[in-house]
Order: C-alpha cells, then structure tokens, then sequence
C-alpha cells in the first residue's frame, strides 16, 4: 500500500487502487491518554475508537509513505503529531535493541521508504531540529529509507505531485 | 517576587510519572510553588497565572522522540498571551527509553519557544528510564538529581542534568520485558497476547 497522509487539504487525485489519501484535517481524532491499554489490556487496539484506529492500522501497512506536515518549534504541528502518538497501538510493549539503542519491537508493520515534506516559513535552526526529528523516528517507524524536503505552503501541491509521480 | 509555577505536560497527568517527579522536585525546592495540569480546557487559566512567577518548570513525557501534543498545543496557546514580565523557563523531562539523550531533541524544541518567544532558556534535567525509574531499588538515583536540578532553580545557575538506571542496554531489556509482563498481568494479559503481531 502507499499512502499519503496530509495535515491540509490537497488537491490531488490518486489513480491506483492501492494508493490512498488521508486527509488528516477532515478526521475526528483526539489525543493520546497514555493509557498503554494498547499494549496491556487490548494489544495492538486503541481504546479509544475514534478515526484514528482506521488510519494505524494503513501507516503500517504502507511500504511507501509521504507525511505531509506544518511545522511548528521544530515539531511536526499538533495535527500529524496527535496522528503519530495514536500510532502506537502498532509496537509491543517489548523493547529491543535497533542501531544500538532501546526501542520498541514493532508488530506486522512493513518498512517504508518515508517522504516528509515540511511545509511552512522556517529558520534553519528550525529546519534542522525537525531534520532530527525524522531521524530519530525513522529507528520507531520503520524508515528503510527517508527523505525531508521542506516547502512553502504555496509549493506544496506541486511537490506532493511529484512525489507521488515517483511512485 | 520569587514563585515557580509547575506545568505538566503529561497528557495522563493526574497519574503520570512526571506528576510524581513534579511532586519529589517539590519536596527539594525551597521556595513558593503552583502547580498545573494542562488540559484541553484550562490553558488561559494557567497563561494567567504564570504572569507574576519568576520561574516555569515544564515536566512532560518524551512522545514520539518530541513534545506531547498537549503541551504543543498549550505552547501554541502560550505564544498568543501578552506575558510581560517573562519567567526563566526550566525543564524536567523524562523518556521510555534507557537512553537520556533521546530526549535531546525535545529538549530543543523546547529552547526554540524559549528563543522565538524572548523566554530565557534555563536549567534542564533529562530522565532515561523514566516509566520504571520511581519502581526500581535505585529510584534514590532519579531523586538526587532532582534534588539537584530544584537547588540549580532555586539559585541563578543554568546546568544541563541527565541521569539514567545503571544498566547495561541488555540489562535494560530484559528488567523492562519483567516490568511490562507483570503489567499486562495485571490486566489479565499474557505475554503471549501482549507480543501479538495483529493491528486492530
Ligand atoms: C504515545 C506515546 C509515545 C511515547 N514515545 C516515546 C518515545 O518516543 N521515546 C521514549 O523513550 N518513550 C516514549 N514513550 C514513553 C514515555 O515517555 C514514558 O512512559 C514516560 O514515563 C511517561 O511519562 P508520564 O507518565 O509523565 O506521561 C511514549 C509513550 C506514549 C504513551
């Protein structure tokens, strides 16, 4: 599956059967509570049932993934960063060790070649945390390989059609 | 005047880890404290109250390798406030994970607000192991340094602290499969279940 997954509407009409848009936007989806019932009580299911529990479940399936996010503080912006931390009904509570570190063994989750393209007005320095970021999540979302491009909102549809040209 | 407010950022505040490292911090600290949960109703509350504090203390969960939505979106909320005379800003955060540096780039995003909201950029304690610490025979370890991190608030110095459990990264794995089995259990759940590899 490919997905694209978008915290703004785009105009953008995808033609395969197995490629998908989600526009996270037009999505009931609340926060996170921290709860682990996820992991404990009804392993890989959130208890909460609102749209995100449609939208986990194709993040792990995709092999080929573009996230589409405003940035803010270095961060992914609170729409795509409320999205991820719904995400973890796709990990155990298990922990192994990856690249040399401690991280969470990942249930049947396919690895993604991962584009984030990071829209917004941002300094460097906000550039580069955010290039951090991505780093430290391609070890907890299954990146086999990721790029960034960071747009402005005005070059964002162009881009994400070519992106999804590439696929 | 001389007055810390606390913020948490947990989005299980009431009963989250950084409550009870709220709590040891305020056991060290000399001087006057209030305390805040953030959630999705109290922002302009807690906004009006930081006005008239000489110091902010954000305690918060590492999440997704960066800041909980609920604390961004407080942030966010934050930014449009006229707060004229700015607290020093100190941070106390605590990841999963054994590793203290994965909390780093948070730690950053954290500064940035600082820099782009004209907030001085203070003290900051990072916490590995922070889902287990406090449960663990060396959870003196974890209170010693927030001893230390509420004397650096106290005092005008700015240090960056981390600790971690003393354990090798297989140790780590092996006292934290322990530490979640018997949670599970709790619930009635086996091993078994708890590693299923099935989504929804
Ligand atoms: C949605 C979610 C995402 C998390 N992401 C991370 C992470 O990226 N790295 C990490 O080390 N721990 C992560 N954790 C673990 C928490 O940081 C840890 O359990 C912490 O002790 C929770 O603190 P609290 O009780 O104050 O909320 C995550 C937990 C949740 C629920």
């Amino acid at each position: 599956m490919k997905l694209l997954l978008s915290d703004t509407p785009l105009t953008i009409h995808l033609k395969k059967e197995n490629e998908i848009y989600i526009d996270l936007s037009q999505l009931k989806i609340s926060n996170c509570i921290g709860c682990f019932g996820c992991w404990t009580k009804t392993p890989g299911k959130c208890v909460i049932r609102d749209d995100a529990v449609k939208v986990y479940p194709m993040i792990a399936n995709s092999e080929k993934i573009i996230y589409v996010s405003h940035v803010k503080y270095g961060s992914y912006d609170t729409i795509m960063k409320t999205m991820l931390e719904r995400a973890i009904p796709i990990q155990q509570a298990f922990i192994r060790i990856h690249n040399n570190e401690t991280h969470h063994v990942q249930r049947e989750v396919k690895n993604k070649d991962a584009v984030i393209i990071a829209y917004g007005e941002l300094s460097q320095e906000e550039k580069d945390i955010f290039t951090r970021l991505i780093s430290r999540n391609a070890n907890n979302m299954s990146f086999s390989s990721y790029r960034i491009l960071f747009v402005t909102k005005e070059e964002l549809t162009s881009t994400v059609e070519q992106e999804v040209a590439l696929w | 005047m001389v007055k810390t407010i606390i913020i948490n950022g947990s989005p299980r505040a009431p009963k989250s880890n950084s409550k009870q490292y709220a709590e040891i911090f305020r056991k060290y600290y000399t001087g006057e404290t209030i305390s805040f949960m953030i959630n999705n109703r109290n922002h302009s509350e807690i906004c009006d109250h930081i006005e008239g504090c000489s110091d902010i203390v954000f305690v918060f969960p590492l999440y997704a390798d960066g800041i909980p939505s609920t604390l961004l979106n407080f942030l966010k909320t934050l930014e449009t406030y006229q707060i004229n005379q700015k607290p020093r800003v100190h941070i106390l955060i605590n990841c999963g994970f054994i590793e203290p540096e994965q909390n780093n780039v948070a730690l950053d995003m954290m500064r940035l607000f600082c820099r782009q909201n004209r907030y001085e950029f203070s003290s900051t304690l990072a916490i590995g192991a922070g889902e287990a610490f406090l449960t663990t025979p060396l959870s003196f370890l974890v209170k010693g340094k927030i001893k230390k991190f509420a004397k650096l608030v106290a005092s005008k110095k700015t240090e960056h602290l981390s600790v971690t459990l003393p354990l090798s990264k297989k140790s780590f794995v092996k006292a934290s499969t322990k530490y979640w089995i018997a949670y599970g259990e709790r619930f009635g759940c086996s091993k078994e279940q708890m590693a299923s590899m099935k989504i929804e």
